[in-house]
């Protein structure tokens, strides 16, 4: 089977006026299909860029992303962004919902970007929905939520167009320790159902739970260790 | 009088020689008429070129040298007016016109506004046929015409200051929302509402300042526009927009006045609301 | 998705929101009043030129009719002339000139018009019937009011009057048979009509044979301009204009209120502009953590835009309405300023509503204010969506 991710490396250089510094120094690692990685290291260590860069939200300066077989490192902006909307699913430490959109209208904006039908959206999304413990809120906006529950749609927003590839930074970031370990668990209930997830954490409970972790330093992978 | 003045495209017979091709059986002394710069211009005639006047299309007429080309008056009734004008000596007019020994017209120049109402009362009260009036009550009553159009001009003014006053207040609301991140932030570290809607006001303030000097500028070349243009148009020395101290001071203070409330009112709004609420928790 | 997302975008700064509309509203009034009155004139004008269905009208050369106090000589036989062109169906000829009707606190004078009344074509009847024989004459209500008369009584006029020897002269006693309204004269001005045999027997020898005015109406099928050329050729001592030269020469006259027209419809076009691009430049700035995260999610970009620029579209659709209603109100008020033209006709109407207008100046907002969103949306929408997010997460 052919590996879900292959990062072949990876460079991502930005320029601070006449500085230009280096994010990443070349990275190289694949990740297989129904893999849960978390990648840690210290602030600075450019594993956010590199999550961006798998995220095909922003571009290498060298180096090659292969997600489900397709090279993605250089595509259009219009392939990027499609490519983001059927095959990625990206969970983000801020949750950043849509404040003027229930939670059940959260969910379903990536399904009706890919162009489903009403009713099949709006089942599709109260599927996701019960699947996070949520169907009881669907009509909630993210305001009436808590930060445990909005990052919940978030995950199932993510999960909308059965992604190829689950990405998630920082996910317990804004969470207190107790709703955390609930997003740890549902992160583990996830990968037991077969989605390929990667997480970029400073959270070592969190990294604990991932069956692998790469630890990055300085723009490197420093280290890749399974961790069951 | 007004008749012949007004038929004079078809009265003036164009034999414009030159003043040197008087070589032919002596003429008897032509007399002299002056002309309006409209008509020198379109009918390209020059001092001292000989033209034929007559009461008439087909009449004999008088032939007269043209020896001077006037400009028009800067009068407004008579801007829009296509026709040309001429000026002859009046026994030559009532002459050529059989009007006999009448004008329709008289102007008296008096010694002030005393001695005008004094000799308005002795003209009217010995007057036989005709009356004396004020030539500031013949304008009063012939500027009609341009009463109407002042008042249509103010009201597209008081239109133009509503309006700019809400696209003011709507822009001026717009660009203080911005910086709701910015003022939540100042009042979460101590930095009083008052304060906060000082600085606002002040930098509205010189918004205003700067505006009001960019727009006297532009209202200035627009004026200098306006002029040329319609003075081209009309063919007329005429001023249709005149820039005074006192319009320059009304928009100035109205658009300071419209500038500052609109930057108070904007702050005023954004200080009500809880710094929390502007950072959008 | 997009419309809730622009509707709820609208709804959450509803101050904002209602501020935009009142001033797209008012940027639409006076667009649609510029609209009005760059055409208005012109074709209230024609209307009234063509209201009678005279195509040509002859004045003394080189004036346009009654713009002078000139006179046609010899009008009788120009009036022949014309009646035996096989291209013309009808010849109305026109005297212009004063009566004075004496009343025991003085004289009233009113404008007189010496008219054929089987051929007239400048008052229409509203009560009575026309002059049929030499002393019967037609009035309008400024005039009966001002002599205290009405249809039925006779009433002494006078072509001539001495102000200061209080004598007249012409003076007939005059049976007054019909209630009019003159199409070419202002509401308050005090007119009649009465056979131009009539008023220039009144005026002696002075207006013998003349007229101020010669209206002719021409056979259908006739070519206007042809014939136009043709009697200006024939007919040296006059100037012929067709409803297009005269309305050329209002044109011209009132060039001003066009351009003015212009220039202050396209102020409300920009003004307009400038105001939908800062309010979506304010919305896009203000959203666009949101907005990279949706670029990060999936969506496209021209969804995004679509969206953005719906709002202004949204303001636009709810300002037009409001701001058709206000034009229409300030039209009528600049309207009834511009109506008090000392002579102007009644019937003049600097501000004529056409739906045409209504849909140029609608059309015209609509598409600058979909501009105006274009831009500030698909820049905010293109922004890199890494640094953004990072930006955002940071502020």
């Amino acid at each position: 089977m052919s590996a879900t991710l292959e990062v072949v490396d990876l460079v991502r250089e930005y320029r601070m006026g006449d500085e230009v510094v280096q994010a990443l120094k070349g990275v190289s690692f694949t990740v297989e299909q129904s893999e849960y990685v978390a990648i840690v290291g210290p602030s600075g260590c450019g594993k956010s860029t590199l999550l961006n860069l798998l995220g095909v939200i922003d571009r290498p300066t060298s180096g090659r992303v292969s997600i489900a077989g397709e090279r993605v490192d250089s595509l259009s902006d219009a392939r990027a962004t499609e490519f983001r909307l059927r095959r990625i699913g990206f969970v983000f430490q801020r949750f950043y919902l849509m404040q003027a959109l229930t939670a059940r209208e959260n969910v379903e904006l990536p399904l009706a970007e890919a162009g489903q039908a009403g009713s099949e959206r709006r089942d599709r999304a109260l599927e996701l929905l019960d699947y996070v413990g949520l169907r009881k809120r669907e009509r909630h906006r993210p305001s009436q939520l808590s930060g445990g529950e909005q990052q919940r749609v978030a995950i199932a927003r993510a999960l909308a167009n059965r992604p190829a590839l689950l990405l998630a930074d920082e996910p317990t970031g804004e969470l207190d320790a107790r709703t955390g370990a609930e997003m740890i668990a549902l992160f583990e209930r996830l990968n037991a159902d077969g989605t390929t997830i990667v997480v970029v954490t400073h959270d070592e409970v969190l990294a604990r739970a991932a069956k692998r972790v790469i630890h990055m330093r300085d723009g490197l992978i420093v280290g890749d260790e399974r961790t069951r | 009088m007004n008749v012949l003045l007004a038929l004079l495209p078809i009265l003036l017979t164009l034999h414009a020689t030159s003043a040197q091709e008087s070589s032919r059986a002596a003429e008897p002394r032509s007399r002299s008429i002056a002309i309006d710069s409209r008509l020198a211009a379109d009918a390209s005639l020059r001092i001292g070129d000989r033209v034929v006047i007559a009461a008439a299309p087909g009449e004999q007429g008088d032939t007269v040298v043209v020896s001077g080309i006037v400009q028009r008056r800067a009068d407004p009734a008579e801007i829009a007016r296509g026709e040309y004008r001429i000026r002859t000596h009046l026994g030559q007019l009532q002459s050529l016109l059989g009007y006999g020994d009448r004008v329709d017209r008289f102007a008296v120049a008096t010694r002030g506004p005393s001695a005008t109402t004094d000799a308005v009362a002795r003209i009217n009260a010995a007057a036989f046929g005709f009356r004396a009036h004020r030539s500031a009550d013949v304008a009063v009553e012939t500027s009609q015409t341009f009463a109407v159009v002042s008042r249509f001009h103010r009201a597209i003014g008081v239109i133009t200051i509503v309006a700019s006053a809400i696209f003011l207040l709507c822009i001026m609301l717009l660009k203080v929302d911005e910086r709701r991140r910015d003022v939540a932030a100042l009042r979460l570290m101590g930095i009083s509402a008052p304060t906060i809607v000082r600085s606002v006001v002040l930098e509205a303030s010189a918004i205003a300042v700067l505006g009001s000097l960019v727009g006297v500028g532009v209202g200035l070349a627009a004026s200098w526009i306006v002029n040329r243009h319609y003075q081209g148009v009309y063919r007329t020395p005429l001023r249709f927009s005149l820039v005074t101290g006192d319009i320059v001071l009304l928009a100035v203070m109205l658009s300071l006045v419209l500038g500052i409330a609109a930057g108070w009112l904007a702050a005023r709004r954004l200080v009500r609301t809880p710094p929390l609420a502007l950072f959008g928790r | 998705m997009i419309g809730t997302l622009a509707f709820a975008s609208l709804v959450r700064h509803r101050a904002r929101t209602l501020l935009a509309i009142l001033g797209v509203a008012v940027s639409s009034a006076m667009l649609l009043d510029m609209v009005m009155l760059s055409s208005g004139m012109r074709e209230s004008f024609r209307g009234l030129l063509l209201s009678q269905g005279f195509q040509l009208r002859l004045s003394p050369k080189g004036t346009l009719p009654f713009d002078t106090e000139a006179t046609i000589r010899d009008a009788d036989s120009l009036v022949a002339t014309l009646r035996a062109r096989p291209g013309v169906q009808a010849v109305s000829p026109v005297l212009g000139g004063q009566l004075h009707f004496p009343l025991a606190s003085g004289a009233v004078t009113a404008a007189a018009l010496g008219i054929e009344p089987a051929v007239q074509g400048d008052y229409e009847l509203v009560a009575g019937r026309n002059p049929s024989s030499a002393n019967e004459i037609v009035a309008n209500d400024a005039l009966l009011r001002a002599v205290g008369r009405s249809v039925g009584d006779t009433v002494r006029a006078a072509a001539g009057y001495d102000a200061q020897l209080r004598a007249l002269s012409g003076e007939r006693l005059l049976h007054i048979v019909g209630r009019v309204r003159f199409i070419y004269l202002a509401l308050d001005q005090r007119a009649a009509a009465l056979p131009i045999t009539t008023l220039r027997a009144m005026n002696g020898s002075e207006l013998d044979g003349r007229a101020s005015v010669a209206m002719v109406r021409l056979r259908a099928g006739v070519d206007v301009e042809r014939e136009r050329a043709a009697l200006e050729r024939l007919l040296p001592r006059v100037t012929v204009i067709s409803t297009n030269e005269a309305l050329k020469q209002v044109d011209e006259r009132l060039s001003y209120f066009r351009q003015l027209a212009v220039i202050l419809g396209a102020v409300s076009l920009v003004v307009g502009f400038l105001l939908v691009t800062t309010l979506v430049t304010v919305s896009v700035n203000e959203r666009i953590g949101e907005i990279a995260v949706m670029r990060a999610i999936g969506v496209r970009r021209w969804r995004i835009v679509a969206q953005i620029v719906l709002e202004a579209a949204a303001i636009m659709l709810v300002a037009a309405p409001l701001g058709l209603a206000l034009g229409l109100v300030t039209a009528r008020y600049l309207n009834s300023i511009l109506a008090r033209f000392p002579g102007l006709p009644e019937r003049i109407d600097f501000f004529l509503f056409q739906p045409s207008a209504a849909w140029t100046a609608l059309g015209l907002l609509a598409a600058c204010g979909v501009l105006a969103g274009v831009y500030p949306s698909w820049r905010g929408a293109s922004l890199p969506i890494a640094t953004t997010m990072r930006q955002e997460a940071v502020g």
